[in-house]
């Protein structure tokens, strides 16, 4: 429980971190939400003018407790590049992303872990190499080649699904279904090329294992075997290597919703970014800190459940 | 291990063989089902079609329905509204909203008759009012228009009668119904300014239905429109940001047509059967910049060494691989009546600039730094190339390439010599805009009392063939005494699905929307 409390006050630590080294480094970049405003019609007069509507004249550091504090009572504070709060626009971006991110975690981890056992099972035989230069194959070709490639396949040769997503952000649920398959498809491909290696990894070792000949003499029965004794125990290096492998995901959400024109956080990030909109990235940034830091957390608590040596008596 | 290395070669030959086997195989498939799409079109609007089309999402979801925003919806706004005055294939004013108009000795005011029966998208007839009310916003400094600045020469509007606008203008300007095919200054109705950016209530031929710039923005033909119902029963406007997308959607089907298509998505549908690839010239040029109060261009000499050392057609066909129009030093449009040509061209001339440069005290060679950015599209490439020319002449030119976000706002501001380009404007603008002696927007801080008086002498002239003597006189003097090399106007591309029918090959501006239609 200790443990636990200190884990907590640590992600704290982490997320304040985050919105420093992010505000520094947008700070840091050249131009500002006044110059991308105005472009090539930016007149030091003009920029003056637009700097003082925004409030861009004020020293960063107040801009930034300004923002720190507001975030703290639940207010993300107003876009630069829309001038309304961000609380009105920013959540519904964020189910978009979670409705992508999540179907593909639903579809992506049990394929994986499924494919990763019959590999490691069938290790060295055509199964196992089917499935291995698979997911070479996957985990070498970048997100952007795998999205094109199942768009040309799909949307423009077979016209089974839309090449883009041409609704409202705001738009319910069962509108975006048919928008998201290729986009999950893309992420479950890069997911599954990943944890299939390790899961594969983790059988073989397990399977060569002491205990499981033990078992095996026992005659118990190879169902038993693999899912009462081998599979607890390769799951545990997968669940920490799928932890990064979201938190991978999350930087690869801003490329594939680009790509597929996905109304997430990913493409809401690369305009405000584009904009210079600065609190709107600081957002962002922090939801993202966040998801990462909470599927660290919930890896860390499975893995205990898990394996009961890492358990620490109270 | 080298067995089992071969077998995974092996599988990897397989797994591709068969995915090259998968994409050619459905083509045929393709038909039927987009055949089947647009049927359903057909049957919910009647025997007119819905034409698709995608807005960049320039403005990040702040898009404006207020033409004199600076954040203004430009695709959706051409489609809503009119202006007083449009441009005709040669680039001369023609009526839109104003039916005829004259303007006194010296220019300072101009008389519009108005079109008679017009009404707005609320059913609310279109008069003379509207007409000083639209002045009046977009000038308003709340308003933060981008045009105010050409049209600060506006001091005043009456009204006589509902038919007829006066505008007084101080200084007088002869082509002042040029600035008013400007698309900021389309026509919104009175007391507006509150509601007009969410409405979106013109004279234009299509009315909005659902406005949803993150989304698809839904417009339903105005069959009221003066010019005649529109050939379309409406236009849906999808936001598709990333360029990538608009092509995979283009593709797909899910749109049919791609303004301002890049020169890698023209490539890619030059050949194909379903589509058009539309090329036309535009205003929009690239060129190099002197700052005229720093050495070493302070020498005119070295300037006009700049400008013979350039061989513009290798640029164009290297950079645009054809596609666009040399120009030798002029920043006005190729198909404006005030276009300047010099005779002969402008030809490369090593020698001609060599000897300049000698004169100048550079007979030993030239250093420069040369600054530029992906901040517009093609000005890495022109530096590079510029970079390889100069040499022959003894000028080493070192390139900094600096980042886009701050190109304009702090490079262009700071350095003697960088790449540049501007979008195509009239004549009047753009020679007042980027080349007066007081224009903040003045880059290579040229300074000549004659030029500036060149034109305001062509704003006086009523007469077009003197004012048009006056006009190429000013783009002589930028080509021999200027701080620019401007090597070349830049065509565009439309790509138009082939079940589009006249939709013309002209810039997005000013494209006659009532008359596109759609088959299927």
């Amino acid at each position: 429980m200790g443990n636990l409390l200190h884990r907590f006050i640590l992600s704290l630590i982490v997320l304040g971190l985050v919105a420093v080294v992010v505000f520094v480094l947008v700070e840091a970049l050249p131009g500002d939400a006044a110059t991308a405003f105005l472009g090539q019609q930016a007149t030091p007069e003009g920029l003056a003018q637009v700097r003082l509507r925004l409030g861009l004249d004020r020293p960063a550091h107040e801009r930034f407790f300004e923002w720190a504090g507001g975030i703290l009572r639940g207010d993300l504070g107003v876009s630069l590049m829309r001038d309304e709060p961000i609380n009105d626009f920013l959540w519904t971006r964020l189910r978009n992303s979670l409705l992508l991110g999540l179907s593909a975690a639903l579809v992506g981890f049990p394929l994986a872990i499924g494919l990763g056992v019959i590999a490691g099972l069938t290790r060295d035989r055509w199964p196992d190499l089917t499935l291995s230069t698979g997911s070479l194959i996957g985990m070498s070709m970048p997100d952007f080649v795998i999205a094109t490639l199942l768009i040309y396949v799909f949307s423009v040769q077979l016209r089974w699904f839309p090449a883009v997503t041409l609704v409202n952000p705001d738009a319910p649920v069962l509108e975006l279904l048919p928008n998201i398959v290729l986009p999950i498809a893309t992420l479950t491909i890069l997911l599954t090329a990943y944890i299939l290696r390790i899961m594969r990894t983790g059988i073989i070792e397990v399977m060569r294992s002491d205990y499981i000949r033990v078992a095996r003499m026992k005659g118990l029965h190879h169902v038993v075997i693999l899912f009462r004794h081998a599979l607890p125990n390769a799951l545990l290096p997968t669940i920490t290597v799928s932890a990064l492998t979201v938190a991978w995901l999350i930087g690869n959400l801003v490329v594939i919703e680009a790509v597929f024109n996905y109304p997430g956080i990913g493409t809401l990030m690369l305009s405000a970014i584009q904009n210079r909109d600065l609190p709107l990235v600081q957002s962002i940034a922090i939801i993202m800190a966040v998801i990462y830091l909470t599927v660290n957390l919930t890896a860390d608590l499975l893995t205990l459940a898990l394996n009961p040596r890492l358990r620490v008596r109270g | 291990m080298s067995r089992k290395f071969l077998l995974g070669l092996l599988a990897v030959l397989v797994m591709t063989l068969l995915s090259a086997c998968v994409l050619p195989a459905p083509t045929s498939t393709s038909e039927p089902s987009s055949s089947a799409a647009s049927s359903e079109d057909e049957q919910a609007t009647g025997n007119r079609s819905v034409l698709r089309v995608p807005h960049f999402l320039a403005r990040g979801g702040a898009e404006s329905l207020d033409p004199a925003s600076p954040t203004e919806f430009s695709y959706a706004n051409y489609l809503l509204y009119d202006r007083l005055v449009a441009l005709d294939d040669s680039g001369v004013p023609v009526p839109e909203l104003a039916t005829a108009w004259t303007a006194n000795e010296d220019a300072t005011e101009w008389t519009f008759t108005l079109r008679e029966g017009v009404t707005f998208h609320d059913g609310s007839a279109f008069d003379s009012a509207d007409v000083a009310y639209t002045f009046a916003h977009l000038l308003d400094p709340a308003t933060e228009s981008r045009a105010a600045r050409t049209l600060s020469l506006l001091v005043g509007t009456e009204t006589p009668d509902p038919q007829t606008i006066i505008f007084q203008l101080e200084p007088g300007h002869a082509d002042f119904p040029l600035l008013l095919s400007s698309r900021a200054t389309a026509i919104v109705p009175a007391d507006s300014a509150d509601t007009i950016a969410t409405t979106g209530i013109g004279t234009g031929p299509f009315k909005l239905e659902t406005f949803d710039p993150e989304g698809t923005t839904i417009f339903s033909a105005n069959d009221a429109y003066w010019q005649g119902a529109p050939a379309l029963a409406g236009v849906e406007m999808p936001a598709i940001a990333d360029s990538e997308a608009r092509t995979l959607a283009l593709q797909a089907g899910q749109i049919d047509v791609l303004l301002q298509a890049g020169p890698t998505a023209a490539d890619l549908f030059m050949n194909s059967d379903d589509y058009t690839v539309l090329s036309f010239p535009t205003g929009t040029w690239i060129g190099l910049s002197m700052r005229i109060d720093m050495p070493p261009f302070d020498d005119a000499r070295v300037r006009q060494a700049i400008r013979l050392v350039t061989d513009r057609q290798a640029m164009v066909d290297l950079i645009l691989n054809g596609g666009g129009r040399v120009s030798c030093d002029t920043p006005v449009d190729p198909s404006d009546p005030y276009r300047w040509d010099p005779e002969g061209g402008c030809l490369q001339d090593i020698e001609g600039a060599k000897a300049l440069l000698a004169d100048a005290g550079y007979a030993d060679g030239l250093d420069l730094t040369l600054y530029t950015s992906d901040v517009l599209p093609n000005l890495i490439p022109l530096a590079e190339i510029f970079q390889q020319q100069a040499a022959a002449a003894g000028i080493n030119v070192a390139l900094e390439i600096t980042p886009a976000d701050s190109f304009f706002a702090e490079t262009a501001v700071n350095e003697a010599f960088i790449t540049t380009g501007w979008l195509g404007r009239p004549t009047d603008e753009i020679l007042n805009l980027v080349f007066r002696s007081t224009s903040p927007l003045n880059e290579a801080k040229f300074q000549s009392a004659e030029f500036d008086q060149l034109l305001d002498d062509a704003r006086q002239t009523l007469d077009l063939a003197e004012r048009t003597k006056l006009y190429q006189a000013a783009q002589q003097m930028l080509a021999t005494e200027g701080g620019h090399m401007i090597a070349m106007h830049i065509n565009e591309a439309t790509i138009v699905s082939n079940a589009v029918s006249n939709f013309p090959a002209r810039s997005v501006e000013h494209i006659e929307w009532y008359n596109i239609s759609k088959s299927e």
